[in-house]
């Protein structure tokens, strides 16, 4: 098939529609849907228009901040981007490898080690086990993990070391397209400092950044353009000051509590 | 999945061999078949490991925990000889025996078996953050519980054998084979009755999704499947139209292919080959559409 792709662009989304159904029953259980069969009642389903229509050019090198309320579509865009979720309509072309923290964590299984659940991770993403074993010192330092922590079964780190670990892994597998949803509220002062720094580097090699995140702070420090989505509709684009400006007017700042910035 | 393909014309600046992948709708809810295969093929090694890591999970605190895998089905073999043996009356040490035997080997395959199901049913459900989180052929995660079952299932067969040469020192007259040329068919018979179960355990995992009460009526089903099976009874025990009953049963051509060949020294019957090859088929086409047109919802039901 014939992919037109201007050079310079990360990912392109042309015409993005995605809906899915969702079961809004109680209990999603076959008892409960053979006795709803059996008064003649439907389990009952709800069509979710998660996005709807969307077009956006996300170019090399750049970092994107997505700001939306809660529904607003922004964590399905980003599966969609990352291939999890396939467009219902449209269609999204990406060029480059993708990393991503969408779900915050590693693990899959808490008795492994933290190095365990590391190479798990990067066989899923398709990178091979020397590869990976290769790097697992490397997250580890980066995650600032005590001593021996690496080996150790992840049900003992603190909720800071996985949610580290997790955003260690996720950039050092050099993605070309770093995905994070947000993922940043992991760590103290200190590793955010680490964080931005890893992730200005990323982006000094062309690298390019999607971020979704509730801090307005972290968009505006970090980010070259930002989005405003709501109800699946990009509402706004341009510059992370003035979307996020933007944004806060609607939330209608002087109601929202103070501790709004995470991060 | 994707479709990839290298981007010759890209910027020589990047420090990095970019490839693009196009994600467009599925047709008929099913991705392009190619690429998934692919893909499917490239990540192999992620079901070896993970069944790998399973394994290491389960039993990092206890090996005992491994022989029990070997013991159960071994102490269950002996209260269903006991109660078959009891039912019929009993019967002679010699037939006694070929009996006790044909319910060993019966109840290690079917346990593979129904390993590969019911673990296969949960993993799905239970593999939620990585679901959640990165894009890979979601078939990858049954493989790894069918994996794992299979190396549960290997070191059952050594045990099998001891068994049976213990007998047969006890008791010379008993009608048991050892070894014979027809074992050379058990890497076919093996191969159809994985597929089979690897089959259905592609459907019940997408039905796990959608309704998470599958995996507990599967413990109920496979206890009477096992009922329903050449376990605890002879396939030769039907005669005429009743036969049916052993190809009707997805494992039934296996089980019974499995006694005719470890308890009598016999090739399989022609009828069990067939019988075989055509539920290993049948179960790979309908679990695999079912799973793989439904693999896009898991991501907003997990």
């Amino acid at each position: 098939m014939l992919i037109d792709m201007p050079d310079d662009l990360a990912v392109r989304i042309e015409d993005l529609s995605i809906t899915y159904k969702i079961n809004v029953d109680t209990k999603k259980t076959l008892k409960n849907a053979v006795m709803r069969a059996s008064k003649g009642e439907k389990v009952r389903m709800r069509t979710v228009e998660a996005v709807k229509h969307m077009n956006l050019d996300i170019p090399h090198g750049s970092v994107l901040g997505i700001v939306g309320a809660n529904g607003a579509g922004k964590s399905t865009l980003m599966r969609s981007i990352a291939g999890i979720l396939p467009p219902s309509e449209g269609r999204i072309t990406v060029n480059g490898k993708i990393s991503t923290l969408l779900a915050l964590g590693v693990g899959f299984n808490p008795a492994l080690s933290g190095r365990d659940n590391i190479i798990l991770g990067g066989l899923a993403s398709g990178l091979s086990k020397e590869e990976i074993a290769n790097k697992t010192d490397e997250i580890a330092k980066f995650a600032d993990l005590p001593d021996g922590f690496i080996d150790m079964p992840v049900r003992t780190y603190s909720s800071g070391m996985y949610g580290r670990v997790a955003f260690a892994v996720a950039v050092a597998m050099t993605p070309d397209i770093l995905l994070l949803d947000e993922a940043l509220s992991a760590g103290d002062a200190a590793f955010k400092e680490k964080s931005f720094l890893r992730m200005r580097e990323l982006v000094k090699e062309a690298r390019t950044i999607v971020i979704v995140s509730h801090a307005l702070q972290t968009v505006k420090d970090l980010c070259t353009h930002a989005i405003w989505m709501h109800k699946g509709e990009i509402l706004a684009k341009g510059e992370p000051g003035a979307i996020t400006e933007k944004y806060l007017e609607f939330l209608n700042v002087g109601t929202l509590p103070s501790n709004d910035e995470d991060f | 999945m994707a479709e990839e393909k290298n981007e010759a014309q890209a910027p020589r600046a990047l420090a990095y061999a970019p490839r693009i992948q196009v994600f467009e709708p599925h047709r008929a809810s099913l991705p392009p078949i190619r690429g998934y295969m692919r893909e499917f093929w490239r990540r192999k090694r992620f079901s070896l490991e993970l069944a790998r890591f399973a394994d290491k999970a389960e039993y990092l605190d206890s090996n005992l925990g491994k022989v029990w895998l070997v013991l159960n089905p071994l102490l269950l073999a002996f209260v269903y000889f006991l109660l078959v043996t009891v039912l019929r009356g009993g019967s002679d040490k010699a037939h006694g025996f070929t009996t006790l035997a044909h319910i060993l080997i019966g109840l290690f395959t079917f346990y593979f078996a129904q390993n590969v199901i019911s673990d296969g049913a949960q993993s799905i459900t239970q593999g939620g953050r990585l679901i959640l989180n990165q894009a890979f052929p979601r078939t990858l995660l049954p493989l790894s519980s069918a994996i794992r079952s299979f190396w549960q299932y290997l070191p059952t067969i050594p045990v099998y054998i001891a068994v049976v040469i213990l007998g047969k020192i006890f008791i010379p007259k008993a009608d048991v084979h050892i070894f014979s040329w027809a074992l050379l068919w058990i890497p076919y018979v093996t191969a159809c009755l994985a597929l089979t179960a690897f089959g259905m355990a592609l459907i019940f995992a997408t039905m796990n999704v959608y309704f998470r009460d599958t995996s507990k009526l599967l413990s109920y089903t496979t206890r009477i499947w096992l009922y329903g099976s050449p376990v605890l009874w002879l396939p030769e025990m039907l005669h005429g139209w009743h036969r049916v009953i052993l190809y009707v049963n997805p494992l039934g051509p296996a089980l019974a292919a499995t006694s005719e060949v470890w308890i009598r020294g016999h090739a399989p019957t022609l009828a069990q080959l067939i019988g075989l090859l055509v539920w290993a088929l049948i179960a790979m086409v309908f679990g695999g559409y079912f799973f793989i047109s439904r693999e896009r919802d898991f991501a907003v039901r997990i």
